[in-house]
């Protein structure tokens, strides 16, 4: 469990994928909020500054990488920590980057385990 | 007789001289020369007449003549034919003229022997005849002459048409270049393209003529572009839809930008280069089939991940039993599905790898790279399933291998490929080499040996083909996608390295008497970086 609840924003239009998600990290200790497009993605962020956002890249309404660049344009989301979970295969990794994006996880390569792992890292958490 | 004088001249004369009476046409007197003439003594000449000394059939004629002479009509009678006594006959101008000597009435006729004029005339006319015969040859051979200069040029007018005609239906655009950078020769298609009128832009300089932007939209300067690549080093250059270069787009004159695939090459006259033709063609439908196969692929593997995703997720959670404990056979159960699982994720990924490197959109992309760290690696990650098979793995890693320009993701991937396959298809407490080394200062040689099963001789020649798996290892191992060397080949051709292997199959034979081994060749001098839109995973 963490000291501090962190928060995280998780962002995927996939019910089945975001409530694995969902229940991983609530089951972590984390506080989670979820998302399933860009634009209530991009409502629920500016309205509660998450920890960490882990953002999907295909969705309706709005995609991830409208999401990103609308975020980096507010001033506190410019340096929002932001994690690409994705399936497509790093067709946006340097458009991600170039955005400070430097994460970009294979949903079907990646444990949800090594993904717990990762966002730790990331929030400096030590286990 | 007549008078002394006389009698000396006609003696002494050169000419034969004959008199006749014309009464009887007898000969009255002859002098010495037509004796000589005629081949007869005096007095057997004073003996005959006029028609003795003629061919009998000239004769009508001869008598005309004589005639004519005799009532003094005319002088001169040429070419008469004269019978000599031998009966050789030889042609004589006969001047003659009546004279009355003594009351009688003769016929004086002075014979000139026209036998050496006569021949000289013959020969003349002779030659005149051929000369005339050839003149009318050489006219006919100028004639000849003038007519096939004729076929030829009208032959040659056809067959420029012709090419004319050719160039002009040439479905690409095709532009030709002097040494200046001045334009030649242009086609109807490039007119087309470029939006410029052929007869303005020849003479034009290429440079205004043509220009091109890449796919940022950065305008190519003319030192970089194909042309004077083509005619500065003789270089030929395609670029294509899918090439390994950027995108080069032409903009026409009326400032309509489309995607062109050039290809461009030098012109060579007699070993010197004397411009450069450029062929090019609007590639706008290609790129849009092209992007659509890239996207098809790139949502295809997005749609098989998910459910994908969503079954390795919940599997690993309830495999983690952070939701309940499971009994030993549903964790068994389940370990089967995670597997399962996980290699159908494998075979998406390795089946979007094959379509990357067959729409060749794949990138590569150098860094320096020490071969040996990437290894250890790959070492590293695998050491789970060396040690479940209680695999002997031993390694010799050279002390001078150079870091050298490579993706070490590429290299990653090859290594792994190779070194999976080893641990995978040795049995159990076999053994595996891996040893990198530096192979006569030009290449790093990478080498996996292992004591496996072995490659079926009649099957070698196809273990680098896609999906191809060997009979010997399908029985033994399900797993295996078939397509892991022939993407790693794929991989090393791109990159100018080289894969070779040996292999003895195990057929009874003690461990260490067959086993296969691989050998991968990079060149110290590294991967060649290739731009492409999408990374192998």
């Amino acid at each position: 469990m963490l000291d501090e609840p962190k928060t995280i924003l998780i962002v995927d239009d996939e019910q089945t994928l975001l409530s694995a998600l969902v229940d991983k990290f609530t089951r972590e200790g984390f506080v989670v909020l979820s998302a399933k497009d860009g634009q209530e993605g991009l409502d629920r962020a500016f309205a509660d500054h998450p920890d960490l956002i882990l953002l999907d890249i295909v969705m309706p309404v709005m995609d991830g990488m409208a999401m990103l660049a609308n975020l980096r344009k507010d001033p506190w989301g410019k340096n929002a920590k932001v994690i690409m979970l994705t399936n497509l295969s790093e067709v946006e990794k340097v458009t991600s980057q170039l955005q400070g994006v430097y994460d970009y996880l294979v949903k079907s390569d990646w444990e949800l385990k090594d993904v717990v792992k990762k966002v730790k890292e990331r929030l400096g958490i030590k286990e | 007789m007549i008078g002394k004088d006389f009698d000396n001249i006609f003696d002494h004369a050169s000419e034969g001289i004959l008199l006749a009476e014309i009464g009887s046409r007898k000969f009255f007197m002859g002098n010495p020369a037509i004796c000589q003439m005629l081949g007869y003594t005096k007095e057997e000449i004073e003996k005959l007449g006029v028609s003795d000394i003629h061919p009998k059939k000239d004769l009508p004629y001869v008598l005309d003549q004589f005639k004519k002479q005799a009532e003094g009509k005319i002088e001169l009678s040429k070419d008469l034919p004269v019978k000599k006594k031998d009966g050789t006959v030889f042609f004589a101008d006969v001047n003659a003229s009546p004279i009355t000597i003594a009351g009688k009435n003769y016929v004086m006729g002075f014979f000139h022997d026209n036998t050496e004029r006569k021949k000289m005339e013959d020969k003349l006319i002779a030659y005149h005849k051929e000369l005339e015969l050839k003149v009318v040859q050489t006219t006919q051979q100028y004639k000849d002459i003038e007519k096939a200069l004729l076929n030829v040029m009208s032959d040659l007018k056809d067959s420029s048409a012709r090419n004319e005609a050719i160039l002009a239906s040439i479905g690409d655009g095709l532009i030709a270049v002097g040494r200046d950078g001045r334009i030649m020769v242009m086609n109807k298609m490039a007119e087309e393209l470029l939006g410029w009128n052929i007869n303005k832009a020849i003479g034009e300089l290429y440079n205004d003529v043509v220009t091109l932007e890449d796919e940022k939209g950065t305008f190519v300067p003319f030192e970089q572009r194909p042309l004077t690549r083509a005619i500065t080093s003789s270089t030929t250059t395609t670029t294509t839809t899918t090439t390994t270069t950027t995108s080069l787009y032409l903009i026409s004159k009326n400032k309509i930008k489309f995607p062109v695939a050039i290809t461009v090459s030098p012109i060579i006259l007699d070993n010197k280069i004397i411009g450069a033709v450029e062929v090019f063609r609007d590639i706008t439908h290609e790129k849009a089939v092209d992007k659509a196969k890239t996207e098809f692929v790139s949502l295809a593997s997005h749609q098989l991940r998910t459910p994908l995703s969503a079954v390795s997720w919940y599997t690993e959670m309830l495999l983690t039993g952070e939701v309940g404990k499971l009994n030993p056979k549903q964790k068994k159960y389940l370990d089967e599905v995670y597997s399962g699982n996980k290699r159908m994720v494998i075979l998406v990924n390795s089946l979007l790898n094959v379509s990357r490197l067959e729409l060749g959109t794949f990138a590569i992309e150098p860094e320096p790279t020490d071969m040996a760290k990437v290894l250890e690696n790959t070492v590293d990650e695998y050491r789970k399933q060396i040690d479940a098979r209680k695999i002997k793995l031993s390694r010799s890693f050279g002390e001078n291998i150079p870091v050298i320009p490579a993706d070490p993701k590429l290299l990653h991937m090859i290594m792994e490929n190779i070194l999976s396959n080893a641990i995978k298809y040795t049995p159990e407490g076999g053994k595996i080499e891996i040893s990198l080394s530096l192979d006569d200062k030009k290449n790093i040689l990478f080498k996996v040996s292992d004591t496996g099963y072995g490659i079926p001789k009649n099957q070698q020649d196809k273990i680098f083909t896609k999906l191809f798996r060997a009979d010997n290892v399908r029985e033994k191992d399900t797993e295996g996608t078939g397509l892991g060397l022939y993407i790693v080949k794929s991989i090393i051709d791109n990159s100018e390295g080289k894969i070779w292997f040996e292999s003895t199959e195990d057929k009874g034979l003690p461990a260490g008497r067959h086993g296969t081994t691989f050998f991968v060749s990079i060149p110290i001098t590294g991967m060649k970086k290739k731009e492409g839109t999408k990374t192998l995973i």
